[in-house]
């Protein structure tokens, strides 16, 4: 099976005054379809930088990066902007909807921006935000909403247009511990039931457990690749 | 596009006291802008109005060479043929003779140098301001002879009053100096110095007697039209039909009174440019809110751009956000500008400024009026709504270049 998302010794310098920050070392990453994926590490160990390499909303200092069988290295801002909309979907830790749009119009505004018609958009939104569990709150504005609905709503937005990858960034990391296993719960029954991919970045000890596959990060290079097992060893305590 | 217009709509209004003040700010600068322009239109219009028919009117039919070297042996001759075919002319509304050369009025008191006219009673009755400036005596009339109406300001020069007599003295149009004893019917006040105190009028079969003219010879047809704006037009239709007669031309009134025009060209353009400044200056308030209303929403921006919206179109939805607030502020704007001129129009201020004032040697009534033109309220509130649209280019440059990553730490 090909992969969603190749990454080849790719790496991300930042210049922070008079010091090179080296926030990715040669990563050497591949994601396939259906993968479950938690990227983890400590803070600044390079899960925020690996995700925006990833998504082309940061350019590689070198190496390659391949979504969906594009090489994104090299490509112009608007090329980048098509392939986010067509084939990644993003959920953001502080959510980030639109707030001057409805729940029901911020799941719809990629597709929107994709030209879908306005009764398979109607169709598609109303049965995903059923299916996060918003029924009944497709007009109210995120002020309205709870953090945990907030994020469903994100949730419903990234989902919206079928991407091949979804990628988030520490997605239950402002949610109280049973909305953020809700949350979960829904992104694996996605992955499930619809074959999604997700790769999201945590810190947090049980959202790394629910997933299939654990990427850990130490100093912006991969420590470990597998599956979460290796956090019930003694070493992880 | 409906989805940019609902965000952009949505988007102006998430701070709704900020929006209205800008709106606000917009609106008032333009109302007031408009107001001015409108009123000073109306101005220029009145006076337009009001000179054009107390001379020779919009359109000026004379000896070719009288222009350069007005003199009263320069007429023109057949002129009840020619005045019969000019009123043909669909667009002419009325034509008028006129007599018009330099005089010296004398009295026991002394002697001023006047202007002549010999003009056509019941023709400018209808017509010239002049009889509603009366303040003794009466106008002319058809058949008067020896008659003559003076401004209030020669008549105390020269000590005189309704009934005294006067001597006009004059070169005839073979050169010989010629003098006829006049008596005073009306004395007339206009505010302004230059008709009150050298500008005469007698009848014209008068002033042909006065001036040696036979009785088809004039030195100008006057020609008054029922649209300004068809000048052109006539002119051209008129200098037609004299082609035949080199000696004769036609002449628009910005060519016979060019300091009249020169004064509305500059008065006009100055009070334009000064408004604009005003304007501009206002609109640099609302830049200011405009720039900012957008640099506090970065991060909203990079999530649009993270979600894949091109940035293309994220900078037309600054654009489309410009353009409501220039639509709103500019209309709201030119609707106030409009109601304030049009309620004020017509109002009298008399009891300020008296009868009458001068402007450029010319008389104004003491009226406000007020003139919405196309120019005023489509030229100005759209140049408006464009210079708004513009403003959105900086914001639109700024965000142009937000770094996604950044905005979102």
């Amino acid at each position: 099976m090909e992969p969603i998302v190749s990454l080849t010794g790719v790496t991300r310098d930042y210049q922070q005054g008079e010091v090179v920050v080296h926030a990715l070392r040669g990563i050497d990453l591949e994601f396939r379809p259906g993968d479950f994926a938690a990227v983890a590490g400590p803070s600044g160990s390079g899960k925020t930088t690996l995700l925006n390499v990833m998504s082309g909303l940061d350019q590689p200092t070198s190496g390659t990066v391949t979504v969906d069988g594009q090489t994104v290295n090299g490509m112009t801002k608007s090329e980048m902007s098509r392939l986010r909309l067509h084939r990644i979907g993003f959920v953001f830790q502080a959510y980030n909807l639109l707030p001057v749009l409805t729940a029901y119009e911020n799941a719809e505004y990629v597709l929107m921006m994709q030209n879908v018609p306005a009764a398979e958009r109607r169709e598609k939104v109303m049965r995903l935000l059923a299916q996060v569990g918003l029924e009944g709150m497709e007009n109210r504005f995120p002020r309205e909403l709870s953090g945990g609905q907030q994020q469903r709503v994100a949730i419903a937005r990234a989902m919206a247009s079928a991407p091949a990858l979804v990628l988030a960034d520490e997605p239950t990391a402002n949610l109280d511990s049973s909305t953020a296993a809700e949350l979960l719960e829904l992104m694996e029954e996605l992955n499930q039931d619809k074959g999604m991919t997700f790769v999201f970045s945590t810190h947090d000890r049980r959202v790394m457990r629910r997933a299939k596959r654990l990427v850990l990060l130490k100093d912006g290079a991969v420590e470990h690749d597998a599956t979460p097992d290796v956090l019930d060893g003694p070493e992880s305590r | 596009m409906k989805q940019l217009v609902r965000l952009a709509w949505r988007s102006i209004w998430r701070n709704r006291r900020r929006t209205l003040l800008t709106v606000g700010s917009m609106a008032a600068a333009l109302a007031l802008a408009v107001y001015f322009l409108a009123i000073a239109e109306g101005m220029y219009g009145r006076l337009l109005y009001q000179v054009l028919r107390m001379q020779a009117g919009h359109l000026t039919v004379e000896n070719a060479q009288h222009l350069d070297a007005p003199s009263i042996d320069l007429r023109l001759s057949g002129v009840p043929t020619l005045r019969a075919r000019l009123q043909d002319l669909p667009d002419v509304a009325i034509t008028k003779e006129l007599i018009v050369g330099p005089g010296v009025a004398n009295s026991g008191d002394g002697a001023v140098g006047v202007a002549i006219a010999g003009v056509e009673p019941s023709v400018e009755a209808s017509l010239s301001p002049l009889i509603h400036r009366l303040v003794a005596g009466s106008y002319l009339e058809d058949g008067d002879e020896r008659a003559v109406i003076v401004g209030a300001e020669l008549s105390r020069r020269l000590d005189l009053e309704v009934g005294n007599k006067l001597v006009l003295s004059s070169n005839d149009v073979d050169g010989q100096l010629v003098q006829q004893m006049v008596r005073i019917k009306g004395i007339f006040k206009t505010g302004s110095l230059d008709l009150d105190g050298h500008y005469v009028q007698i009848p014209i079969g008068f002033a042909r007697t006065l001036f040696s003219m036979r009785p088809d010879e004039a030195t100008q047809i006057g020609l008054l039209l029922h649209d300004p704006d068809q000048l052109s037009t006539v002119q051209r239709q008129v200098a037609g039909m004299i082609a035949s007669n080199q000696r004769v031309a036609v002449w628009p009134w910005q060519k016979i009174m060019p300091e009249l025009s020169s004064f509305m060209k500059v008065d006009k353009g100055s009070n334009y440019v000064l408004q604009v400044i005003i304007l501009l200056m206002a609109m640099f308030t609302i830049f200011n809110t405009i720039l900012m209303s957008a640099l506090e929403r970065k991060r909203e921006f990079a999530v649009m751009l993270a979600l894949g919206t091109s940035p293309t179109r994220v900078k037309l939805q600054l654009l489309v956000e410009s353009v409501i607030l220039g639509v709103l502020g500019c209309g709201l704007g030119v609707l106030l500008g409009s109601g304030m001129a049009l309620a004020t129009d017509g109002i009298s201020l008399e009891s300020i400024m008296g009868g009458g004032f001068d402007v450029a040697g010319f008389l104004v009534d003491p009226l406000l009026l007020a003139k919405l033109t196309p120019r005023i309220t489509v030229g100005l509130g759209g140049a408006m709504v464009v210079i708004v649209a513009l403003m959105s280019l900086v914001p639109m440059g700024r965000i142009s270049r937000i770094n996604v990553t950044d905005a979102f730490r």
